[in-house]
């Protein structure tokens, strides 16, 4: 089982495609619906995979419970995959640590990782990422997307990101859901006026990956062309 | 202050570095993210000063919201990531003295003493050139950063300049316009799908959008499930 694998993610951020080169016999697992092509040597199988319990917890976490796996069953091949969405694709290598993901943010992965749902409790209510996360663990490559291009930030102390833009983060970081500094005082009607709402603060040492744009404010102006309904 | 301008063009998001006093004033919702020194203030007014309840009515008005956001660095090396909600790019300008006119929703951030207020436009300019009848008007010293919907390019308009309406992202008030048609005739300016335009005289600055956000949603809507 070979952990690491041969990729290239090209157009970035807009349009941006992740292509991964197979060696006979290799895998790789995706998303349903991200394969955009792929070599003729190469195999789908659709199944649950990691178990009942671990597609459940995907399937909280924003995700399908189906999980494709592409093997290079005849030979050498690659395969490409595409976000559903505009957007950026970014690579991490799990060395035995876990990555945080924000719903649906899931995109592919190599054999040695397993993805499944984290409940977040109160947190996730408030942070509007939903109550369960989703969690990468184990040891090799995921790949995950976003809505707009993705930036990194390597936390060492204190940093905070609108709800909205989270896309990952590695788990020695700790989080949790606040006010932004300066709307505290004014109580809560700073804090529904300010527009920004809440915030999640991460503290500690690690990577965070956030998103430039949010799909939200634009489903909600896209509403307004929406026909209305005759009665 | 020091500013970067990341992942352009569709996606573009502003990085401000800010050292202790420093301020930016932004659009309501534009923060992405931020370092813990910075502390945000939610008013009606621009900075230090003038505005209150009116200005921030005339804002509503200008398709902006009634608050304005103003964040504030505490300690040195702070930073400050903005971006607007639709997919685009960003531009800056800088404004020495004079005054910008921005289309409603395009004013992301200002710097310094720059005085955001709402200006009228006149009743045609608002009932045919598809924008709102009121527009957001920046003036004073310092750095003003709009949003577009698709790319935005600059033009120096000297004399006379047609811009089709719902891509005017801003303008400085050196230049005048008004609303006229595209062709000779009427029916067929209408006919070549451009209908009216806005037409610039004067001397200045003139920003425009690639894209037309109400065009667009108008394509998309009618295909979405009824409300």
């Amino acid at each position: 089982m070979s952990a690491s694998l041969e990729h290239e993610i090209t157009l970035r951020p807009d349009f941006s495609l992740l292509t991964v080169k197979l060696q006979q016999g290799q895998k790789v697992h995706a998303e349903p619906s991200a394969m955009a092509s792929m070599s003729t040597t190469l195999d789908m199988k659709a199944g649950f995979k990691g178990g009942a319990l671990k597609s459940l917890g995907r399937m909280f976490g924003g995700e399908s419970m189906i999980v494709n796996t592409f093997t290079a069953s005849r030979g050498p091949g690659e395969v490409v995959f595409a976000p559903g969405h505009l957007g950026d694709t970014q690579h991490y290598h799990l060395t035995g640590g876990s990555l945080m993901l924000q719903r649906g943010a899931f995109m592919a992965h190599s054999d040695g990782v397993e993805v499944t749902g984290k409940w977040q409790g109160a947190k996730g209510f408030f942070s509007g990422e939903g109550l369960v996360l989703l969690k990468a663990s184990g040891q090799g490559d995921i790949f995950f997307n976003s809505y707009g291009a993705i930036l990194q930030i390597d936390v060492g102390g204190d940093f905070m990101v609108d709800t909205g833009y989270i896309v990952a983060f590695e788990d020695t970081l700790m989080y949790n859901v606040t006010t932004l500094p300066g709307l505290r005082g004014g109580g809560f009607k700073r804090l529904f006026f300010s527009g920004e709402g809440l915030v999640c603060r991460f503290q500690g040492q690690g990577k965070l990956w956030i998103q430039t744009r949010y799909a939200s404010p634009y489903l909600s102006w896209i509403n307004q062309f929406r026909p209305t309904r005759n009665n | 202050m020091k500013y970067q301008m990341l992942c352009r063009p569709a996606a573009t998001a502003i990085r401000f570095h800010l050292d202790q006093g420093e301020g930016i004033t932004c659009e309501v919702g534009a923060m992405i993210a931020m370092s813990s020194g910075l502390t945000v203030n939610t008013t009606s007014k621009s900075r230090g000063g003038a505005g209150g309840i009116i200005k921030g009515i005339k804002r509503m008005f200008s398709g902006e919201s009634f608050f304005l956001n103003h964040f504030t660095a505490q300690q040195a090396n702070q930073s400050l990531l903005i971006g607007p909600a639709m997919m685009g790019d960003c531009v800056h300008h800088t404004l020495s003295g004079g005054t910008m006119i921005v289309q409603g929703t395009s004013w992301l951030a200002s710097t310094g003493n720059i005085e955001i207020d709402t200006t009228w436009q006149g009743f045609t300019s608002a009932l045919f050139s598809g924008e709102s009848m009121f527009w957001v008007k920046c003036s004073g010293l310092g750095e003003l950063f709009l949003s577009s919907y698709g790319a935005i390019y600059p033009i120096q308009v000297q004399g006379e300049y047609t811009v089709d309406t719902g891509h005017i992202v801003a303008f400085e008030d050196t230049l005048q316009f008004r609303i006229g048609k595209a062709g000779k005739s009427l029916i067929g300016s209408f006919l070549g799908g451009e209908g009216l335009v806005c037409k610039f005289q004067g001397q200045g600055t003139l920003y425009c959008q690639s894209h037309n956000p109400p065009s667009f949603g108008q394509l998309l809507g009618p295909k979405l499930k009824p409300r």
